[in-house]
């Protein structure tokens, strides 16, 4: 056994979350006593975030397995840097929502960080417990804060169809992971590498049924179809800013450990989940786009939207090469600050307005035009065009896929892409070409949080589309860790 | 060993494989919240059962330089995480309850997919 002298330090960044978690729940407690403004505990989350970035972003290169428990490496810190980045955008567009909808706004801010520590111990994870544990770290604080707007009945009833179907989803996934410890004989990623790298024929059915089980499991996570059911509901339930969370951190950790354990212990396996693989990215393409086709709400448009872009990213963990992790980071990254721009947009309307019926958007060009702008860069590049992020990202995933012998797939892709096209430009349209709402035909401005983050991310959207040089760098970097060939 | 009367890890997995068969077709039939949960305590000790099974007669643990005591520890952390998992379903089922007075969920139907 090896001994406990790790270096800890690397630890630094999640320690730091959890103690600002617990220095929001304190002063939440005490908010009378000391008499704390309404914005201490939104700006102490911030606080917590960037203490949290900036230490992440000290340990660059820095290795240590902590005994094959959790790695952190590359490939973790950059998920770290990006989970603590979508943390504080959550933080900074959904405060004014937060303040007004939620009644109990420590326990939001706590929720949020402990479950970017969970996300980021997905990310880490080099065992089949350390993954679990996280997974559930990461669900249950979404569990509860799904159904944090006590005020909305919508919310409640979203958190309870929320749980049941994780629990369900969580225990195929445990039963998945008994087969596979019991077929390989540890819950370490390297064991079961190297287990299953010396023939697998003995142990036929048992291994076959745990991958269907685990990637079930996983696939409910990602909300890949046909384990999607929830999705939907969650989203139009949330918080705002937590279905902003939902789809963004929820995703892109799923989407961490996918590739870690895909890419690592199930990889001489290949030949047994490949074909899986596939079929659950054609389905959740085709399907998430033609179901988003018929929504009328504007969450529920932005989930099914999120399904089919998570059909993107499996068509990565199908071809999987060492080009095609690389290109699946640089596309999460695109996907996380395209969607929450278009997400902080939402919120900065919500705000305004109270309403996330598509048709309220009608006219928005006449009486915002600055968040018309937003929306419409945002729905671009999620649907593709040129000059955004979106077309750069999903370009090298989809050639990545083709050239790994996958034409096929990213052919579907593409024709998924282009229906997609369609519901974005829906909300374009209303927005520029219908008239207002009688009455409502006033120009408004946003809060100067909106503006920022709005702003913040409409430029990186820009920015991702026409010099994405340095993302792909980075990525390449991360994905190095993973040892693909 | 295996004089046909002695238990071993084939009949424990298949103990473990129907009752999570039971559980899963309860949580999947049924349409009481309550109902649904205890469908999927009984997915959650298949589980158990399968781990602690395999910890305790996986043939090839030997083989594999495995540590058999991750599936003990295991079992520790999911009946922990199972306990978690029911107060917040519960707490949520709750709070569903208060407001529509039931927790059937072909009842609670304010949204649709």
């Amino acid at each position: 056994m090896s001994d406990l002298n790790f270096d800890y330090a690397l630890l630094i960044p999640e320690f730091i979350l959890v103690g600002t978690a617990i220095l929001i729940i304190m002063a939440d407690l005490f908010r009378k006593e000391l008499g704390l403004g309404r914005l201490v505990l939104p700006a102490i989350a911030a606080l917590g975030t960037i203490a949290a970035g900036a230490a992440s972003l000290a340990y660059i290169d820095d290795v240590d397995d902590f005994a094959n428990v959790i790695a952190i490496d590359n490939y973790t810190t950059f998920f770290r840097v990006l989970f603590t980045v979508v943390l504080l955008v959550v933080v900074v567009s959904g405060y004014e929502y937060v303040e007004r909808n939620i009644r109990h706004t420590g326990e939001f801010y706590a929720l949020l960080l402990l479950s970017t520590v969970g996300a980021i111990y997905m990310a880490g994870a080099r065992e089949l417990l350390t993954a679990y544990i996280s997974i559930e770290l990461l669900s249950f604080s979404l569990y509860v804060a799904v159904s944090l707007a006590k005020t909305n009945p919508r919310s409640a009833e979203a958190g309870l169809k929320y749980v049941l179907l994780g629990g369900v989803a969580s225990a195929m996934l445990l039963y998945g992971m008994s087969l596979i410890y019991g077929t390989a004989g540890s819950t370490q990623y390297s064991e079961i590498a190297a287990a299953f790298s010396g023939g697998t024929s003995e142990y036929g059915f048992a291994l076959l049924l745990g991958l269907v089980l685990l990637i079930a499991g996983l696939g409910f996570k990602a909300s890949a179809v046909p384990f999607h059911m929830w999705t939907p509901d969650a989203y139009e339930g949330a918080p705002l800013p937590i279905t902003a969370y939902l789809s963004a951190t929820s995703k892109a950790a799923t989407f961490a450990l996918l590739l870690r354990i895909f890419a690592g212990p199930l990889l001489p396996v290949i030949d047994q989940w490949q074909w899986m693989m596939a079929t659950i990215a054609v389905m959740t393409m085709v399907g998430g786009n033609l179901i988003a086709l018929q929504q009328t709400n504007i969450k529920r448009l932005l989930a099914y939207s999120s399904i089919g872009q998570v059909g993107y990213m499996l068509m990565a963990i199908t071809t999987i090469s060492d080009a095609s992790a690389s290109a699946l980071l640089v596309h999460v990254a695109g996907y996380l600050i395209t969607n929450l721009a278009v997400f902080s947009a939402v919120i900065a309307f919500h705000n305004r307005t109270g309403k996330e019926e598509l048709d309220d958007f009608a006219g928005l060009a006449e009486t915002n035009p600055y968040l018309a702008m937003v929306l419409t860069a945002g729905m671009f590049s999620l649907a593709g065009m040129p000059l955004l992020a979106g077309f750069v990202t999903k370009f090298i995933l989809f050639q990545a896929a083709a050239s790994g012998g996958y034409l096929w797939l990213a052919t579907v892709a593409v024709i998924a892409s282009t229906i997609s096209l369609y519901y974005y430009l829906q909300v374009i349209r209303r927005m520029y070409l219908l008239e207002p709402a009688r009455g409502e035909s006033g120009r408004w401005r946003l809060s100067p949080a909106g503006y920022i983050a709005t702003g913040t991310l409409t430029a990186g959207v820009f920015l991702v589309g026409i010099y994405a040089g340095p993302l792909f760098t980075v990525a390449d970097r991360a994905a190095r860790v993973l040892a693909l060939s | 060993m295996s004089d046909g009367l002695s238990v071993e890890l084939a009949h424990y997995l298949s103990v473990s494989g129907i009752i999570f068969g039971i559980g899963i077709a309860v949580a999947l039939s049924k349409r009481n919240a309550i109902a649904v949960l205890m469908g999927i305590e009984l997915m959650l000790n298949a589980v158990n059962l399968a781990f602690i099974a395999f910890a305790r007669l996986g043939g090839n643990f030997e083989a594999a330089g495995g540590d058999p005591l991750a599936g003990h520890v295991f079992v520790v952390f999911v009946l922990t995480v199972a306990a978690a998992e029911a107060a917040v379903a519960l707490a949520l089922a709750v709070l569903v309850y208060r407001r529509r007075e039931t927790v059937d969920l072909d009842r609670i139907t304010l949204m649709r997919w």
